[in-house]
C-alpha cells in the first residue's frame, strides 16, 4: 500500500496570501500537492469555524495565510486574521487535538520562498501527527 | 430556473496540455450535473474566441460559468465584459487559476496534479451553484470638492496638481496667512467633525467664530509636523543645528558635515525629553555609521536619553560601536545643555560614567521631530488610524503610498512623519493627484462583494462596528446593525468576527466556504 496522503488545507487571502503563492508557482518552485487552497477575500474573513470544520471534514493540518501585518490590504485584516487563528488554538487543547496543526503565516507578495516554506512545514506537521486522534495509538 | 453551466478551460499555455489529460478534465466536468455547455479553446484571451464562446453561451442560454485558466487578472478582460453584454452576472463567471495552482507547482507529479485540477474543478461547479448575481451600483459625488488640511508646502502642491485635474480646492488653514494657490483658502479654520464616506463627505468646519458645513468628495491630510523650525534651548544656542533627515540629505548630495557630528534625540522646550519615534534610533545608527565610513577621523556622538536597537539593527548597532562611534545616554533630568556663550561646546553627563562631558560640536542634528498634535483631532474626526509616533498612518505601502486605509482620504507630507521640503512636495504632488482623480471619476461605485446583516440575528453587540476599518457598520434606525454599502470594501472582517453570525459576505459566505473546505479534502491526492 503506498503511503498515506496527508490533507492540507490553506486558507489564503485573495491579495498577498494567493499572490505569494502564484509567485512561488511562476518561479518555478515545487511544493507538495497535498495542500488545498481556499481563497478568502482577507484573512479576517476566516472564523474559527471555518479552521475547526476543515479539521472535521478530515484535515490534517490547517494554515491562514494573510498579507504582512503592517502592510494589509485591508489595514487590520491579517490582524484579525492571527486573532481567530490563535482563538482556535487555544480551544485545539480542550478538543484534545494538537495545536500545532493550525497555524498563522504572514507573506508579501514578493516572497516567492515563504509560500513553498509554509506548505512543507505543515505537511511535516500533518505527517507526523497523521489523522486527528489516531495519532501513535495512544489516544 | 434551474442553473445552467458553462465550462471553458483554456490550453494556451504549454504546461497544462503537457500534464494534465483535458479530455478527461472536460469530461469530469461536462458529466455534472447542470453543465450544458463544455468548450475546451486554443487561447481564451483571443477575442475570436471570445466571440465564439459567449456566442455558445448565450444560445445555450447559461447563466454561470466556470472558466479553467490563469488568474482572473491575467485573463482578457473582454471575456468578463462579453459574458456581461450576454446576460451573464459578472459575479457568476468563476475563475479557477489551474496553472498557477496546480500545473506549475506540481509538475513533476503528474497523477496528484490531475486528481487536484479535477477537484477543484468540482469544487468550482459547486460554487457556482452556490452564487447569486450581485449587481454593481453607482452614486454621484455631489462635489468636485478637495478639502486640503494644512496650507504648507505638502498642502499647497496638492492644491495645485487637484485643480490642474479637474478639482476645486479648498485649503483648510490653521493659521491666517495665505499663500497664492488656486482655489479656496479659508484661513483660522479647523476641522471638527465628518460625516459620510469617500465621494461624499459632509465636514464641520470651525472658521474663526462660526461653524460651518462643508460638503466634499476628497480629503488630504497635509498638517505637518510639530515643528517647523526646530525649537528649544539647544536649538536656541546652536543656530545651525538640522534635522537628522536634512542630514541625511545633505550627504546623499555629496556635502562633507563639518567637524564633530553629535547627534541628539530632540529635549522638548518645555524641559521634558520627547519621545522618539521608532525610526529615528535606526536612521541615526545608519547615519552615524556612513558619517564614520566617510570620515573615519572625524568623531561622530549619539546623544540619546536611551539607545534601542531591535532586531537586525543590533548588527547596525555593533558595526557603529566597532567603527567609534561614541555613545552617550543622558538622564531625563539633566538633559545635554549648550552655553549659547560658548556655542561649540555639549554638556552633558553621561549616565554610564556619571561624569560630565564636555563634546565639541561642528554639527548639530535633532532625530526626533515631534509630530503634530493636530493629528489626534484630525483623525478622530476623519476616523482614520494613527501611528504610534503620533503622526496619521497611511495604508499599505505598496499599493497605496500616500492614501489612508479610508477611501477618499489621502495624507502627504510630514502629517505621517518628519520629512524634508522636496519630499513633503513630491508627496503632495502625488496626494493631489490622487485625490484630484478620485474626485473627477464623478461616481462612487460600490456594491458587489459586500456585507450583509441579517437582522433578526444581530444583537447590536458593536463588534462589528468596531471592528471594521472602514465605518460601513453603524446602528440603524431599527437598533440593529446597518451596512453603508457605499463603505464596505468587500474584506469580510465582519462576517468573520460577529458573535451572531448575523453577517454574512455575499460571494464569501460560510456556507461556500465550508462547502469548497469539504470538497477540496474529498479529492484524494
Amino acid at each position: 500500500m503506498s503511503e498515506r496522503k496527508p490533507k492540507v488545507v490553506g486558507f489564503c487571502c485573495e491579495k498577498h496570501g494567493i499572490d505569494s503563492a502564484i509567485l512561488a508557482a511562476r518561479s518555478g518552485r515545487q511544493y507538495d500537492a497535498s495542500v488545498r487552497i481556499i481563497k478568502v477575500p482577507c484573512t479576517g474573513r476566516v472564523d474559527g469555524i471555518h479552521i475547526l470544520q476543515a479539521l472535521e471534514d478530515g484535515a490534517d493540518s490547517v494554515f491562514v495565510l494573510g498579507c504582512l501585518e503592517k502592510n494589509c490590504h485591508y489595514d487590520t485584516g491579517s490582524i484579525e486574521g492571527r486573532k481567530r487563528v490563535e482563538y482556535v488554538k487555544s480551544t485545539l487543547a480542550d478538543l484534545g487535538i494538537e495545536k500545532e496543526r493550525v497555524e498563522m503565516f504572514n507573506a508579501s507578495s514578493t516572497m516567492a520562498w515563504k509560500f513553498p516554506e509554509i506548505v512543507s512545514k505543515m505537511v511535516d506537521v500533518a505527517r507526523r501527527l497523521g489523522p486527528i486522534g489516531k495519532a501513535g495509538g495512544d489516544r | 430556473m434551474k442553473a445552467r453551466i458553462q465550462v471553458l478551460a483554456c490550453k494556451a499555455c504549454t504546461e497544462m496540455p503537457q500534464l494534465l489529460d483535458m479530455d478527461d478534465l472536460m469530461n469530469v466536468a461536462s458529466e455534472r450535473e447542470l453543465v450544458v455547455s463544455s468548450m475546451l479553446v486554443d487561447r481564451v484571451c483571443d477575442p475570436k474566441i471570445i466571440k465564439r464562446v459567449v456566442a455558445e453561451a448565450s444560445e445555450r442560454d447559461v447563466d454561470r460559468v466556470l472558466v479553467l485558466a490563469c488568474q482572473k487578472k491575467d485573463v482578457n478582460p473582454g471575456l468578463l465584459a462579453a459574458y456581461k453584454r450576454a446576460g451573464v452576472n459578472e459575479f457568476m463567471v468563476e475563475y479557477i487559476n489551474l496553472r498557477d495552482e496546480v500545473i506549475l507547482p506540481h509538475i513533476s507529479d503528474k497523477e496528484r496534479a490531475q486528481a487536484k485540477a479535477e477537484t477543484k474543478a468540482v469544487a468550482g461547479l459547486e460554487r457556482l451553484l452556490m452564487l447569486q448575481p450581485l449587481e454593481k451600483a453607482e452614486e454621484v459625488m455631489r462635489t468636485k470638492n478637495v478639502v486640503i488640511l494644512g496650507g504648507g508646502v505638502a498642502g499647497r502642491k496638492a492644491a495645485e496638481v487637484a485643480a490642474a485635474e479637474g478639482a476645486h480646492t479648498i485649503i483648510i488653514e490653521k493659521s491666517g496667512s495665505s499663500h497664492k494657490t488656486p482655489g479656496v483658502i479659508m484661513p483660522n479654520s479647523t476641522l471638527l467633525g465628518a460625516k459620510g464616506y469617500g465621494g461624499n463627505f459632509v465636514l464641520s468646519i470651525k472658521a474663526g467664530e462660526k461653524v460651518e458645513e462643508l460638503e466634499c468628495a476628497a480629503v488630504v491630510v497635509a498638517t505637518g509636523g510639530g515643528w517647523a523650525e526646530l525649537k528649544g534651548p539647544l536649538a536656541k544656542a546652536f543656530k545651525s543645528a538640522v534635522p537628522l533627515y536634512r542630514l541625511h540629505e545633505q550627504m546623499q548630495t555629496g556635502a562633507v558635515p563639518k567637524g564633530p557630528v553629535v547627534i541628539v534625540d530632540s529635549p522638548d522646550p518645555a524641559g521634558k525629553t520627547l519621545a522618539v519615534q521608532d525610526f529615528a534610533w535606526d536612521d541615526t545608527l545608519e547615519l552615524a555609521i556612513d558619517l564614520k565610513k566617510q570620515q573615519p577621523l572625524e568623531e561622530v556622538y549619539v546623544v540619546f536619553q536611551e539607545m534601542r536597537a531591535f532586531g537586525l539593527s543590533e548588527l547596525a548597532y555593533k558595526d557603529a560601536a566597532e567603527l567609534g562611534v561614541r555613545f552617550i545616554r543622558y538622564d531625563r533630568a539633566a538633559g545635554p545643555k549648550i552655553d549659547p556663550k560658548e556655542p561649540t561646546k555639549l554638556t552633558v553627563k553621561d549616565l554610564a560614567q556619571a561624569e560630565v562631558l564636555t563634546i565639541p560640536i561642528g554639527t548639530l542634528a535633532f532625530a526626533a521631530i515631534p509630530a503634530n498634535k493636530d493629528n489626534i483631532g484630525i483623525a478622530t474626526a476623519l476616523r482614520i488610524p494613527m501611528s504610534p509616533e503620533g503622526g496619521v498612518r497611511r495604508g499599505s505601502i505598496q499599493r497605496w503610498p500616500v492614501s489612508t486605509p479610508r477611501p477618499g482620504v489621502f495624507v502627504c507630507g510630514s502629517a505621517m512623519f518628519p520629512k524634508s521640503k522636496d519630499m513633503a512636495e513630491a508627496e503632495g504632488e502625488a496626494a493631489g493627484l490622487m485625490a484630484g482623480k478620485f474626485v473627477m471619476k464623478g461616481v462612487i461605485e460600490y456594491g458587489g462583494v459586500v456585507a450583509e446583516v441579517a437582522q433578526e440575528k444581530c444583537s447590536a453587540c458593536l463588534t462589528c462596528v468596531r471592528t471594521c476599518p472602514y465605518d460601513a457598520p453603524y446602528i440603524g434606525s431599527a437598533g440593529k446593525v446597518e451596512i453603508r454599502i457605499q463603505a464596505c470594501q468587500g474584506c469580510g472582517m465582519c462576517a468573520g468576527i460577529c458573535p451572531s453570525k448575523a453577517i454574512e459576505l455575499r460571494g464569501s459566505t460560510d456556507d461556500q466556504i465550508a462547502q469548497e473546505t469539504r470538497t477540496m479534502l474529498g479529492g484524494d491526492f
